[in-house]
């Protein structure tokens, strides 16, 4: 259940694009024309115009939070544009937060191409250049497409090797760990049947995620679902080994839990690229990400249920993935072998 | 000097040696501030910058060439390469080794010449909603720009056009933007300051709960009852010294805000620091209540796993509220992380005060008062 509560949750506290942005109008010319143009704004959905004194100062609305950009229309507006002069207006963008101004500015500036060109088409044609802009897989601009799949990944990297770390730490802390050691099972077995089963717990996650990513997020495959299924029981494996690993070398359970914590939440979580881009990182820190499972898991996610790209996009992924998974395997492994006692 | 105040006293002293001997609570009042602050500020940039741009040129032409140059010269877009087909380049773009690709028409270049109106097709990895908006956005302004450079270009080469065009030609309309309070569009700011108010209440909670269940995990909360110390003296003494702790994270906290991320300081940073105090005690109760829930500090801990996502994801720290599901977005008002956020950022940025904040400043009180009483309450419980 967590995991799906999550999923919504982290999907609604991580999406950045806002449509709907409140914008105070302050319309000095005050005439058809202006009112006009202003219409072009009030009747766009990605703005939508909010009441504000004419008298008070347009900065207070911002401070308020009340808009997220003023719009200044000049008292000469309307008769430079019976004068067939160019005329210009002032946005004024609240940019405390820095993505969003972007977009404020973006959308006003497309409302205002739109109006230009629409009082352009009556005249003879001009020369110019036209963007016939197609946005693929996902063109209806849709935040939740981009990051349910991030989140899915999350949840995958963070709650099973939670609970194999837990696991296994709680062998070492109560000491049945040395059960084990006497006993005639080999490192493999114990290790083998510890992974297996948490890689079942991290498989039956994954099922309960997809059908949230399928309903709530209305995702499909996009294309041919096989890398992704082969890459899903290969991650499933990576992160219990992963767990277990962690569980194995620190025996106590609320340092495990910490160290998971670290591996599967934060590095997963800021350094693959599940919801900013990669790239975006400080060159300094993003080295670090060639080294996350996590990273390699998204990207086929994202081609399976977005680009559908298909095995020719994503194999070397997967087979890093089982590369990573069979180090961690390796790494756990050595450790459960030094200690165990020589025949 | 009383009693009660002796009894304080040497409450407090214990607590001060607890603490100091507990290593990693330690650790937790330095690393994180520093080390989340900086990833967190650093690593969650949502600027959309250098995408890279395939281009289908079937024009081959100087006309075509220099619209190319226009749309990689903008720190948009980065040349990706060309393809021959615009098959390749769909292809390119569906295996993610490109962001936007562009298809340049057979007869660009003569459609130009000839005065008429071309298109040319522009495609956009839209999978990531925020990136793609943003980047066609940057596409029309760039084209916007180019065409505007065409027309006056055009303007000078035709007398004819000359003669009639003034008349004619139809005036248009200039957005001119201007970004206040955050001119240079830094990203981190806000981040940076969102993932301020995140750390101040998380953290309290994490060390306040781990500090009040190892009493009860050793065993030694009974000792602690039969002296002659009242449950109001216990919970006092166990509170100053992590207040006191907690406090100095904060002064920490805000040194990164300032050296790391140079963000401003516009309004007044008493006011801010006043909004973290109260941050602190919230988070120290919610952490108490977790303690009387919880038998081990384990369980402590598996317990702010479960609080922890809702109350950082639905507060509008790391993004613009409007940006939640329209029925998520009351939620954000009974969140105090929230409510700190927007005084951090309204008086840092944009130098706002008490006039316009005070709403935000009244929430965060009723939740410190609410949480505190709550705490308060559980923990005569669990003592009784």
């Amino acid at each position: 259940m967590l995991p799906l509560v999550l999923l919504v949750l982290l999907s609604a506290g991580l999406s950045l694009r806002v449509d709907d942005l409140p914008i105070v109008v302050q319309d000095f010319s005050a005439s058809p024309a202006s009112r006009e143009f202003v219409d072009a704004f009030g009747t766009s959905r990605s703005l939508r115009v909010v009441a504000w004194p004419v008298n008070g100062p347009p900065e207070d609305a911002l401070r308020a939070g009340v808009a997220r950009a003023v719009l200044i229309i000049p008292a000469h507006f309307a008769r430079d544009i019976a004068r067939g002069i160019d005329t210009a207006v002032q946005l004024l963008v609240d940019a405390s937060d820095a993505n969003t101004a972007k977009l404020t500015a973006g959308y006003a500036g497309q409302i205002t191409r739109a109006y230009n060109q629409r009082a352009a088409t009556d005249e003879r044609p001009r020369a110019g250049v036209h963007a016939a802009i197609r946005l693929w897989y996902n063109p209806g601009l849709s935040s939740k497409k981009f990051y349910g799949p991030g989140i899915f990944v999350l949840g995958i990297s963070m709650f099973p090797p939670l609970l194999a770390a837990l696991a296994m730490a709680r062998e070492s802390e109560q000491k049945t760990i040395l059960q084990v050691y006497v006993s005639s099972i080999s490192a493999h077995e114990f290790l083998l049947g510890k992974i297996l089963a948490f890689t079942a717990v991290a498989l039956a996650e994954c099922v309960l995620m997809l059908i949230a990513l399928f309903t709530y997020f209305e995702l499909r495959f996009a294309g041919d679902p096989t890398p992704f299924i082969a890459a899903t029981l290969l991650y499933a494996f990576c992160v219990a080994s992963f767990g277990t690993m962690v569980g194995g070398t620190i025996p106590s359970q609320v340092g495990a839990m910490q160290a998971v914590a670290l591996g599967g939440f934060l590095l997963v979580f800021l350094l693959s690229g599940l919801i900013f881009p990669v790239e975006n990182i400080p060159a300094a820190l993003r080295w670090i990400s060639n080294f996350i499972w996590g990273r390699y898991y998204i990207e086929i996610v994202r081609d399976a249920l977005l680009q559908g790209g298909g095995w020719p996009a994503v194999w070397p992924k997967v087979a890093i993935i089982a590369i990573i998974g069979a180090i961690f395997y390796t790494v756990a492994w050595r450790g459960m072998r030094r200690m165990q006692l020589e025949s | 000097m009383s009693p009660t105040l002796q009894r304080l006293r040497a409450l407090i002293v214990k607590e001060f040696g607890q603490i100091r001997r507990d290593r990693r609570l330690v650790m937790s009042l330095i690393v994180p501030p520093v080390l989340q602050l900086t990833l967190f500020g650093f690593a969650l940039s949502a600027t959309v910058s250098n995408l890279r741009l395939g281009v289908v040129d079937e024009s081959q032409t100087p006309e075509s060439r220099e619209l190319v140059a226009t749309l990689t010269q903008s720190r948009s877009f980065r040349l990706g390469g060309y393809y021959p087909t615009a098959d390749h380049l769909g292809t390119a773009i569906s295996e993610a080794k490109l962001d936007a690709g562009v298809v340049i028409p057979y007869q660009y270049a003569r459609d130009l010449q000839r005065g008429r109106t071309t298109t040319v097709q522009f495609l956009l990895n839209a999978t990531n909603a925020n990136t793609a908006t943003i980047g066609q956005a940057y596409a029309e302004g760039v084209l916007a720009n180019y065409n505007a450079t065409l027309r006056r270009a055009g303007v000078t080469a035709s007398v004819e056009d000359l003669a009639s065009g003034p008349a004619r030609r139809r005036a248009e309309v200039h957005l001119m933007p201007a970004f206040l309070y955050n001119p240079g569009l830094v990203d981190s700011w806000f981040v940076a300051t969102g993932v301020f108010g995140l750390l101040l209440i998380l953290n309290s909670s994490l060390i306040s709960s781990a500090a009040m269940v190892r009493e009860r995990e050793t065993g030694t909360i009974e000792q602690l009852l039969m002296s002659p110390a009242s449950t109001g003296e216990i919970i006092v003494a166990k509170i100053a010294p992590l207040f006191v702790l907690l406090c100095l994270m904060m002064l920490l906290a805000v040194a990164v805000l300032k050296a790391v991320f140079r963000v401003p300081f516009h309004g007044s940073l008493l006011f801010v620091l006043f909004g973290g105090v109260l941050c602190i005690l919230s988070g120290i109760s919610l952490g108490t209540v977790i303690a009387t829930l919880s038998r081990s500090a384990q369980q402590a801990q598996l317990t702010a796993f479960f609080i922890n996502p809702p109350l950082s994801s639905l507060s509008g720290a790391l993004n613009p509220v409007e940006a939640m599901p329209a029925w998520l977005q009351p939620l954000t008002v009974l969140n105090p992380i929230h409510h700190f956020a927007t005084i951090v950022r309204g008086s840092m940025l944009k130098g706002t005060g008490l006039a316009t904040l005070w709403p935000n400043v009244l929430a965060l009180l009723i939740f410190t008062l609410v949480l505190v009483l709550l705490s308060i309450w559980r923990f005569r419980k669990q003592l009784s």
